[in-house]
């Protein structure tokens, strides 16, 4: 890779690999006094006066060539290498400066014989630039790390813990319920009375699967007591024989497909799941799609959580029994590619470094709850992590391609941000190369010259000129380079010719990386050898395959039994998406900043039974739901506020608001909308790789698609900063971060979108129709039926009478109105000029950075009831809609 | 042991105390608004902070302005055609510049405003008119220039990729809340489409109820207008709370409930309100006039300032509008006297009105671009991003009028006095609006996070 140049022009290429690391850090010229005055002295001016102000990191770098760093300019711009150490005449700047041939710099100035001779001689000596200073510190930087490492109880090995002996000997179900149990006693706390049956199987739906509970799977539940009477001495047995009943509720909904649309959608959550580069420019990951489906099956095939985490870590490096397998490790991979990116980044080794963070920072918080990307600039400052442990994570993924299509480019436009190369190929492999490989070459040389001549067009006067058709001439030119993009990418894009997914593969290039000095890329230190983070230690961890990135191998690390986090951070999460809260409340942070756990010795029980129990996600979940501590009502005596208003010790269950996804579901499902299918792919599969504006239109085709499906939540389409409405006003995750634990907030903005949004008004009107369609009912049993569809329970004889007053009165007062339509006519967007939009888009052709602004994102869209009674119906529905116990479940 | 992090599952347990009449709750809440003992007891004396997350909470110290008004000139407008008068570049243009190049003299004539004789460009007559109380800042530097990356530092502090941080408009909520708990405490109007679009105004790992409101320059937002008529709309509100209530009675009622009921009634009112603020064209003709108020694209900044000045009179913590549009490669001389025509005469007349009303003895009002342009050229008649010195003005509350800190070199190419990187504006800026840039954090992944992260130092030079 390009950016390995400064090694491979010093080491033979071979030889790296098997390289260790101190020879190579010798290879560096070495820093001779009088070759850096000489560079102080002649070089550096020269280059400051003359280069700098088009060729640095501080301006718009023309041609994407830097000139104050080495490395700039041995990577070199756009032309390929500036500078090629040892050799001048190879060298692109000596050329330049010479001014013989086409490349003439600096323009309209000549350098003097004696400068050109002073650069040919400064780069026939090597190109020597003055190193940064850096020595690696020997040991621990802190005495703190050796004591935390020791006492810090994360990172002690898992406890082989018994259940407590508990006082009141018939309560708890299981061995879970032991733990809470005893740490109530401790607090002379018991819990309250068990939840009803029919709030208990409104909870266990929601909570397994994300969807309201059927009126027939409530009334086989609530029916099904067995043979057991309901004499008071028989109680024992019958709460044995109601455990039955709900076993059987919970073996159905961990095998339905929502299980994993569920599940899958938390791993989504930690997995910053989204569907472009978000950042500063934003550009469409079309296939992402894949990824969400593998973690949905995954989770529905009750994929060991181990397995799961090797494939999505170094997919591409397990053995696959098959071509599907093959495929299905692949996309795992997408977990280590689809996060934020900045593709305007306008150089190279900084995009990859970026990536490198962004992708330890993922690795280490969702897997390990451990803050690592901190020691990227520095030694972690509160957890024993040294920046020699980052940078040796650093070196796996430095020697890994990360696949998402996606190149950087500043200042780009059209495509030129896709790469097809950094695609993963599905399906059998294609047969090499056929006929089409000379008119590819043609495409591609016809692309070079149109690149070249809009450059000179944009370069001179003659670009704004008109061409024979009446428009700018650099416009013509840069639509012919699009065209002959699109046209060259026909020919080579594997997404047009087959299926792709986004991911990783190892890099051609296999080697360690060396430390950055304060994080900057381009300030390199010492070499580290690859490894991983010291701060488990276990006695014998895997061996870095030398021919490999490491990332096998990090996999296994990950996932061996001997690293106590993994377990326990998943546990953990597992038990938060149950009971509200984790037992550790910073979910995705078990460093010496993170909170302590409320139950340490419990935390250990499920994460050792998570292991035993072959990491399987079902069986922990099945064996939380099932005990006492879970099925616990939602009392709150005031004893029990006193001493833990927070419920830390469970002695109820606290109730929950649903997330977005269960709102929307809900509505959906209330209004007999519902679509239990999955989609094909994703609203955004057809987007080209392009720029996406806030205001363009993908994103009214997005938000207009999510206000009309009716799909589950979990596949609406998820473009960074372009969020569906529904999800973005209930704290959907923040689509680019971990995010182990939402937020659930209270604002306004809820109630707007309750009474006003189109999609809540279109599912209100479904609603009111589904009701009304009820021919054989009076209106007092659609009211009753309505409460049972939204909230799952029968209505009282008070609200069936204050909602039929309600309908009588909203009708009348509806007729009153004057106006002839009940709703107020939509805004319609100002039509604006013709000709000012076409302006705009002319200069975003020019300029890619100059976007027109006159659309809005949403339309409004008039939903009308058709008479006054139906507006009083349609009403009503979008009140139960918008009624707290609708989206809140105890 | 409390952590920040967990901030909004930890206000939601605490609001339980409310429904159930304790009360120690709000000591321990104050402890996740700062570690300033007196600012936790003052929210600690607000009992119903617990439900409103955006009320007035105590600055750090002495408050010098309580609202800002940001005239954001996206596109990097060019200074030395406007408010920089650098007579070296005009006497020496079209010879080679320090660091390469051809120096290009400004096309626009300058010259002398006011008591101080402040040098402004012929494109910005009106505003030269206010000269006398602006308060220029000429030494700005930014890391980036590239307009995406430098955009999103401008309003996050930082253009890294791999963590998307609060923008400033949501930290100032996080630490002061806002004026008018009916109205929303931060509004951008007519935010840029790209350039990180809603990250710009986006609350990242802060609760999402700091975020900024996006209104089209139209006045549009979102599902804020009735879709039925009032009376109706009310009716149906009523039977919502009716159900909420009943839901509060019972035992074991979810803990937010009252916050639930509270955001109707908040969200009911503003229906009525904020369309109503937005409306411009209740404003007399008078006023109309002076903004230059006009339909389509051309009138667009004009609507905007004029909304920006109703929003604040409103109350409105911090107000963004936005002209776009100032990225001149090319056509440098053809655009600046269509942009400076498009800004220039709103711009006075919101200075003009604010001062009127008193709103600039605690409005402060700033006025800039993402980064600055080059004194040499590009392409037959363009200019170049530059980094590293360009300017912006302030005016109002707590700076100095006709006062003039810093300095680029003389061709106006490198900040050279008073130097101030992005993080120093934005420690600035918290400051005059009451805030500690370094007590300002919120933990998020194990890290206090801050505006203006590891870096910042307040200008009290510009102090009034």
């Amino acid at each position: 890779m390009a950016f390995n140049s400064r090694l491979v022009a010093l080491v033979l290429p071979a030889l790296i690999v098997s390289l260790p690391t101190l020879v190579l850090a010798q290879t560096v010229p070495s820093q001779d006094a009088v070759a850096v005055e000489f560079f102080e002295k002649k070089i550096r001016p020269l280059l400051a006066d003359n280069c700098f102000n088009c060729h640095s990191t501080n301006t718009n770098s023309q041609g994407g060539l830097r000139v104050d760093d080495r490395n700039g300019l041995t990577v070199g711009g756009n032309r390929g290498a500036a500078i090629v150490p040892g050799d001048p005449e190879k060298s692109l700047l000596i050329k330049a400066v010479r001014q013989t041939d086409k490349l003439k710099m600096p323009p309209m100035k000549q350098l003097s014989e004696q400068q050109i001779a002073d650069l040919t001689t400064w780069i026939q000596d090597g190109a020597v630039w003055p190193k940064v200073e850096f020595t690696l510190p020997k040991g621990d930087p802190s005495p703190e790390y050796a004591r935390l490492r020791k006492k810090h109880w994360a990172w002690q090995p898992l406890r082989d813990v018994k259940a407590p002996v508990v006082r009141a000997a018939d309560w708890a179900r299981d061995d879970i319920d032991r733990f809470i149990q005893a740490s109530l006693e401790g607090k002379e706390l018991s819990p309250v009375s068990d939840a009803d049956k029919v709030t208990l199987i409104r909870r266990v739906t929601f909570d397994l699967t994300g969807l309201p509970p059927t009126l027939e799977e409530i009334a086989a539940f609530v029916k099904d007591v067995g043979h057991v009477s309901n004499v008071p001495d028989e109680h024992v047995e019958n709460v044995l024989h109601e455990t039955k009943a709900i076993e059987k509720v919970v073996d159905r909904l961990l095998a339905s497909a929502a299980f994993g649309e569920r599940w899958g959608r938390h791993w989504l959550d930690v997995a910053r799941y989204g569907e472009s580069t978000g950042s500063a420019r934003n550009l469409p990951y079309p296939h992402a799609w894949r990824y969400r489906d593998y973690v949905i099956d995954a989770f529905n095939n009750d994929k060991p959580y181990d397995q799961f985490i090797r494939e999505q870590i170094a997919g591409d490096l397990l053995p696959a029994n098959s071509e599907a397998q093959r495929d299905e490790q692949l996309i795992a991979t997408g977990f280590l590619a689809l996060g934020v990116k900045d593709v305007n980044q306008r150089y190279k080794v900084r995009f990859v470094m970026d990536n490198v963070d962004e992708q330890i920072d993922t690795v280490s918080r969702a897997v390990l709850g451990l803050t690592a990307s901190c020691a990227r600039c520095h030694d972690h400052k509160f957890d024993p992590i040294p920046q020699t442990d980052y940078y040796a994570l650093a070196g796996i993924f430095r020697s890994t391609d990360l696949c998402a299509g996606v190149r950087n480019k500043m200042g780009g436009g059209g495509l030129d941000y896709y790469d097809t190369d950094l695609l993963l190929k599905l399906g059998p492999a294609k047969s090499s190369e056929n006929d089409s490989a000379t008119k590819r070459e043609e495409t591609k040389k016809a692309l070079a010259e149109a690149r070249a001549e809009l450059q000179t067009l944009a370069d001179s006067k003659e670009g704004n000129e008109l061409a024979p058709d009446g428009r700018q001439k650099n416009v013509v030119a840069r639509e012919k380079v699009a065209k002959l993009q699109a046209e060259l990418l026909a020919y080579s894009d594997p997404a047009m010719q087959g299926s792709v997914a986004y991911g990783v593969r190892d890099s051609k290039t296999i080697s360690d990386t060396e430390i950055r000095v304060r994080g900057e890329a381009e300030k390199l230190g010492p070499v580290v050898a690859r490894g991983f983070l010291g701060v488990i230690p276990f006695a014998d961890p895997p061996q870095v395959n030398p021919n490999q990135s490491g990332r096998l191998e990090l996999a296994q690390w990950l996932t061996s039994e001997k690293n106590p986090l993994t377990s326990r951070v998943m546990a953990n999460r597992i038990w938060q998406h149950l009971f509200g809260q984790g037992l550790v409340l910073s979910v995705d942070n078990f460093g010496a900043t993170g909170d302590a756990p409320s139950h340490p010795e419990l935390l250990d029980h499920l994460a050792q039974r998570f292991v035993r129990d072959g990491w399987s996600v079902k069986k922990l979940v099945r064996a939380i739901v099932l005990t006492r501590a879970y099925q616990l009502g939602s009392a709150t005596p005031s004893t029990h506020m006193a001493t833990d208003p927070a419920n830390e010790l469970v002695w109820r269950h606290s109730p929950r608001r649903l997330d977005a996804e269960e709102i929307r579901d809900a509505t959906l499902a209330a209004a007999g909308t519902l679509s239990l299918s999955r989609p094909e792919a994703s609203l955004a599969k057809d987007f080209k790789v392009t720029e996406l504006r806030n205001n363009g239109p993908e994103a009214q085709r997005l938000m207009a698609g999510a206000v009309s499906n009716t799909q589950r939540s979990v596949y609406l389409p998820l473009v960074r900063n372009i969020t569906p409405t529904s999800l973005d006003v209930f704290d959907f995750a923040t689509q680019g971060m971990v995010t182990g634990s939402r937020d659930t907030t209270t604002v306004a903005t809820q109630a707007l979108y309750l009474l006003n949004d189109p999609f809540v008004r279109r599912q209100s009107l479904a609603f009111a129709d589904r009701l009304l369609k009820q021919a054989d009912r009076d209106d007092a049993a659609r009211v009753d039926l309505a409460y049972q569809w939204a909230m799952g329970r029968a209505a009282t004889t008070a609200e069936i009478e204050r909602t039929t007053n309600y309908l009588t009165e909203y009708a009348t007062a509806a007729r009153e109105v004057q106006t002839p339509k009940l709703a107020q006519a939509g805004r319609k967007a100002p039509k604006r000029a013709a000709a000012k939009t076409s302006n705009a888009q002319t200069a975003a052709i020019i300029n890619p950075d100059q976007v027109p602004r006159d659309e809005d994102q949403v339309k409004d869209e008039v939903i009308e009831p058709t008479d006054p009674q139906h507006a009083a119906w349609v009403s009503f529905c979008q009140a139960l809609l918008g009624s707290a116990e609708f989206r809140y479940v105890r | 042991m409390w952590n920040p992090q967990t901030y909004s599952n930890f206000l939601s347990r605490r609001q339980a105390l409310k429904t159930s009449s304790a009360g120690f709750g709000y000591l321990a809440l104050a402890g996740l608004l700062g570690q300033d003992a007196e600012r936790n007891r003052a929210v600690a004396n607000e009992p119903a902070n617990a439900l409103r997350p955006l009320a007035p909470k105590a600055p750090h110290f002495k408050v010098q302005a309580k609202r800002i008004i940001f005239l954001f000139m996206e596109g990097a407008a060019s200074q030395l055609d406007t408010w920089e008068y650098k007579p070296q570049l005009q006497k020496h243009g079209g010879k080679v510049g320090p660091g390469g190049g051809l120096l290009t003299a400004s096309k626009f004539q300058f010259s002398q405003h006011g008591q101080t004789g402040t040098w402004v460009s012929e494109l910005f007559p009106h505003t030269a008119k206010h000269v006398d109380d602006l308060c220029f800042i000429r030494g700005l530097h930014t890391d980036t220039p590239a307009h995406p990356q430098a955009v999103i530092q401008l309003h996050t502090g930082t253009a890294l990729a791999s963590l998307t941080r609060p923008s400033m408009g949501a930290w100032l909520m996080y630490g002061l809340g806002t004026e008018n708990q009916d109205l929303p405490g931060y509004v951008t109007i007519n935010p840029s489409a790209n350039f990180g679009g809603a990250i710009n105004f986006g609350s990242a790992f802060l609760p999402a109820h700091f975020q900024g409101t996006r209104i089209a320059d139209t006045g549009f937002v979102p599902n804020l207008k009735a879709q039925t008529v009032t009376t109706l709309q009310r009716k149906q509100i009523d039977l919502v709370q009716a159900m909420n209530r009943d839901l509060a009675a019972k035992p074991g009622a979810p803990d937010q409930l009252e916050g639930v009921i509270q955001s109707f009634e908040l969200a009911f009112k503003m229906q009525g309100k904020v369309p109503e603020l937005l409306d411009i064209s209740k404003e007399p003709q008078s006023v109309l006039d002076a903004y230059g108020v006009k339909p389509g694209p051309a009138g667009s900044f004009a609507r905007q300032c004029l909304m920006a000045r109703r929003l604040t009179e409103a109350g409105v913590r911090f107000v963004e509008i936005c002209h776009p549009g100032w990225d001149q490669h090319n056509n440098l001389h053809r655009d600046l006297i269509k942009n400076s025509a498009a800004t220039d005469q709103p711009t006075a007349a919101l200075l003009d009105d604010l001062g009127q009303r008193g709103l600039l003895d605690d409005t402060l009002v700033v006025f800039g671009s993402e980064f600055g342009r080059m004194p040499t050229a590009q392409g037959p008649d363009g200019r170049d991003h530059n980094i590293t010195g360009y300017p912006m003005w302030l005016a109002g509350a707590g700076v100095k009028k006709g006062f003039s800190h810093g300095a680029t070199d003389e061709y106006g190419l490198h900040a050279v006095e008073g130097r101030m990187h992005t993080t120093d504006l934005h420690a600035t800026l918290l400051a005059l609006m009451g805030l500690d840039h370094e007590q300002l954090t919120y933990r998020y992944a194990g890290r206090d996070f801050r505006l203006t992260d590891v870096a910042g130092n307040v200008a009290h030079e510009i102090f009034a």
